[in-house]
């Protein structure tokens, strides 16, 4: 299970939409969350669809990774919107127990499923596609961030791997000392949570306090004359990514208008 | 380059009230000279300021009192900071907490990113810091300009650090520095957490380094082996300089050296047992082909023309299922990854077991099959006859009957102090608190720690004393089976030799049986009964620990595989001399090699 998390998980591979510029990236992604939410209609959601597909097949990130990343919260979506069903008036199906599905009901679960769907999917796209710290780059000149803020972010998503195999680590060792997680009452079990959650900040302490040292000794002195290895400037498939933006804002405006 | 003169450090240690309980990791009175292109070893135990004195070097500790001059330029100037650690890079020893970027071209650019560097130099730099730390390697087949080389350098530009080794972690550690282009090398117990195999790889690419670029090379570590890198090595005991020579010098004093907590390694004391015994010329060999080209020119009549290697043997022993931990054609993967298949083995109880193989072969990951931490996808685990993953078994009461012990096992606990954690376990089984005490009690007491330790806090303890903690912890859960992963890595000699004599007792004197994967090879030959040899389809089991380590020579060619007795005999053989090949301590090594020479 903790193996499975996906934030900040790039994807290495070679692909124009990983060379693109991550200020286009966030914005497009922002934009085409903003898009999924103006109107609920079939013509739209099939244009973000599609343009989503697109991008996965330009990415050359598979598609199969992609599904993975998303099974730990899919279920959670699934009952999220599943709740709609019951709770939407209108032209009535059947009836279960007391509660009645509605036709308006299961339209509304599956577009609501639908857009989720897309936010998810879009956005671990963003993840696979961009490194954290050009991510975080791009967060810093989109919401002018201050670097020492973009930094933390960087190290921070790093930091979620180790330590969740940290955990995981940890996890196994009381196991093997006869803890039994399941059991006990709510006291008990957060008593037992305690013993993992004090060796697993020690860990993270004692890491932080050696991350610090090294980048000490690597010169660090916050964003003072700092160079980048891959400074912010816009090439010309920056420039085509924000006319493809404007061209799907403006058929996404009309679609929703429209229809 | 690097000039110290009557070097001072100390901090203090206070207690609660504010009273001073003790000085740690202090330095008194340090003199030391590195001129461009030496190669220094700076070793010492846990605790006698090697590491602290590093620091100094770096400036991430600011000296007391005494002259620090790196390159010209003053230590104790705050000016001088950036331009000290320009000059000096430093490579750290955990490969997981010094890597900052999250893909290696992010990373190896870092430091090079904060000293203002120009984009467009920054790429070559990263490109040839990458090519001089051996992340890349250029050959026959890959030569440096071709296709296969400029796709093979952008794979590596691009990779995760999360999907990198250990080794390679430590690789892209060193590149790092190397794109700063430092004039000096600081390298902190840079290898301890690595294999045999990456930390040779590390050491020789460094040598390299130092030998061609002349960069001057400083290599702090408790790795008595890896002294024979350097030109001079310098001991450390409580904040002093010990000692200090060339290696030869060093390893010619054993006595002192252990007094000093360390030790000579194996081959510098089969070196000296060959020249008692009247082998070899010299005491000071420490090379196992330098032994053998002595053995030749003094015996050259004794090497033959038929260097054939002998035929492999294997024994058989039989076991009692009832009595012990059988797996049968177990097979296991992570996600699509296949790590092991059809992977048959037993031990039974009262053994001392060791399994070896290549790294990345999964040695830990069929340990912690043994406790039924980790469920195969096929295949089954018995112990004492019990299957773990039949629906009726109840796994915690196995876990019970079989500890498992975590490589830096020291790093999970959590307690108190020493008596609470060790007392956790017990308490978790349902026995009453008078008899989960009494059980701590004695495992503190079995793995040697004195009685004033038990109502310490943990970290008023050394790295060994809290790695027994840990043990003891598991230890009074009263196991038949005990599982250890990597038992004694990152311990100095010391700690090592310690922690080795309390294990084979508890395997001896208390009887519960040992299985253990382990890198340390020469601990292998010397306590196991038995080797399991882990390989990616099969784990081959003999019934001797020499049939083993043979095996494993055969299958890789390798060398590094083997303890040095074996190796010495080995090289011999592939000479044309006609001695047995299955002895692996150095005693036994020695008598074959006399008996082939009559």
């Amino acid at each position: 299970m903790l193996k499975n998390i996906t934030l900040g998980q790039y994807y290495s591979a070679d692909s124009c939409i990983h060379s693109l510029d991550p200020r286009v990236k966030i914005r497009f992604a922002i934009v085409y969350i903003i898009m999924l939410l103006i109107d609920r209609n079939l013509y739209l959601f099939g244009m973000l669809t599609a343009i989503f597909l697109i991008s996965v097949l330009l990415s050359r990130v598979s598609f199969r990774t992609i599904l993975k990343g998303t099974r730990g919260i899919f279920i959670f979506i699934l009952l999220c919107s599943a709740i709609n069903i019951f709770t939407t008036s209108g032209q009535v199906l059947y009836h279960i127990g007391g509660l009645s599905v509605t036709l308006e009901g299961v339209i509304k679960f599956g577009f609501v499923f639908w857009r989720m769907m897309l936010i998810i999917f879009m956005s671990s796209m963003l993840m696979y596609t961009t490194t954290p710290s050009q991510l975080t780059d791009g967060l810093e000149k989109c919401f002018h961030l201050s670097g020492n803020v973009a930094m933390g972010i960087t190290i921070a998503l790093r930091f979620v791997s180790i330590l969740s195999g940290e955990l995981d680590r940890i996890l196994k060792a009381q196991y093997a000392r006869g803890v039994d997680f399941k059991s006990g009452g709510p006291k008990a079990r957060i008593k037992k949570m305690g013993n993992v959650i004090v060796p697993l900040f020690q860990n993270a302490i004692d890491r932080a306090g050696n991350l610090g040292d090294a980048m000490d000794a690597r010169c660090y002195r916050g964003g003072k004359e700092r160079t980048k290895i891959k400074p912010l400037i816009y090439e010309i498939s920056d420039v085509i990514g924000y006319i493809v933006l404007l061209a799907v804002t403006a058929a996404s405006i009309w679609l929703a208008v429209k229809f | 380059m690097i000039k110290i003169r009557d070097l001072i450090f100390e901090y203090f240690d206070r207690d609660d009230a504010g009273h001073l309980t003790e000085m740690i990791n202090a330095i008194r009175g340090i003199n030391f000279d590195a001129e461009k292109g030496d190669f220094i070893a700076i070793a010492g135990k846990n605790g006698s300021g090697k590491s602290t004195f590093a620091r100094i070097l770096n400036r991430l500790v600011v000296p007391l009192e005494g002259t620090v001059l790196i390159s010209g330029l003053d230590a104790m100037n705050e000016d001088n900071v950036i331009e000290i650690r320009k000059k000096v890079g430093m490579v750290f020893q955990n490969p997981d907490d010094q890597l900052i970027g999250s893909i290696v071209a992010e990373d190896i650019a870092f430091g090079a990113e904060n000293i203002g560097v120009s984009p467009i130099k920054l790429w070559d730099q990263v490109i040839s810091a990458v090519e001089m730390a051996g992340l890349v390697v250029y050959d026959e087949n890959n030569k440096p300009n071709s296709k296969k080389a400029a796709a093979d350098m952008k794979k590596m530009l691009y990779k995760r650090i999360n999907d990198l080794s250990g080794g390679e972690k430590q690789k892209v550690a060193l590149a790092g520095v190397l794109a700063m282009k430092p004039k000096c090398i600081v390298l902190d117990e840079a290898t301890s957490m690595l294999d045999p195999h990456s930390r040779k790889e590390i050491l020789d690419t460094i040598k390299q380094l130092n030998k061609k670029l002349g960069i001057t090379v400083i290599m702090i570590t408790h790795l008595m082996e890896e002294l024979s890198y350097a030109d001079m090595v310098y001991i450390m005991h409580n904040g002093r300089v010990a000692m200090k020579g060339r290696p030869k010098d060093i390893y010619a004093r054993e006595k002192e050296l252990l007094a000093l907590g360390l030790d000579i390694p194996a081959c510098a004391k089969l070196g000296k047992m060959l020249f008692e015994e009247g082998i070899t010329a010299a005491s000071d060999l420490y090379e196992i082909n330098d032994m053998a080209q002595s053995i030749k020119s003094r015996f050259p009549n004794r090497f033959f023309l038929n260097t054939k290697m002998p035929e492999e043997r294997k024994s058989h022993k039989e076991i009692n299922p009832m009595q012990a931990v059988l797996a049968d054609k177990i097979s296991f993967s992570y996600g699509d990854k296949k790590i092991f298949e059809d992977v048959s083995f037993s031990v039974s109880k009262g053994e001392y077991v060791a399994i070896i193989g290549k790294t990345g072969v999964g040695k830990t990951t069929l340990l912690q099959h043994i406790p039924g931490l980790l469920k195969p996808r096929k295949g089954q685990i018995y112990v004492d006859g019990v299957d773990l993953w039949d629906k009726y078994t109840d796994v915690r009461k196995i876990r019970c009957k079989v500890g498992y012990v975590f490589q830096y096992p020291e790093q999970q606990l959590f307690a108190k102090n020493v008596y609470e954690d060790v007392v956790f376990g017990p308490r978790n089984i349902g026995i009453s608190e008078v008899e989960a005490e009494k059980r701590a009690y004695e495992s503190i007491r079995l793995v040697g720690l004195p009685d004033d330790v038990y109502d310490l806090p943990l970290d008023k303890l050394s790295g060994g004393q809290r790695r027994r903690v840990a043990l003891a912890g598991i230890l009074a859960m009263e196991p038949e089976y005990l599982i250890l992963d990597e038992p004694v890595a990152g311990l100095d000699p010391e700690g090592r030799r310690q922690l080795l004599e309390i294990i084979n007792a508890i395997n001896k004197e208390a009887g519960i049986t040992i299985i253990a994967v382990s890198h340390d090879v020469e601990s292998i030959a010397e306590y196991a009964d038995r080797v399991i040899v882990l390989e990616d389809k099969s784990a081959e089991e003999f019934n001797d620990v020499s049939e083993s380590f043979y095996h494993m020579y055969m299958k890789y060619g390798d060398l590094e595989y083997l303890p040095v007795g074996m190796q010495l005999l080995v090289v011999l053989r592939s000479m044309g001399l006609e001695t047995d090949c299955f002895e692996t301590d150095a005693k036994g090594a020695v008598k074959a090699i006399r008996a082939a020479l009559k």
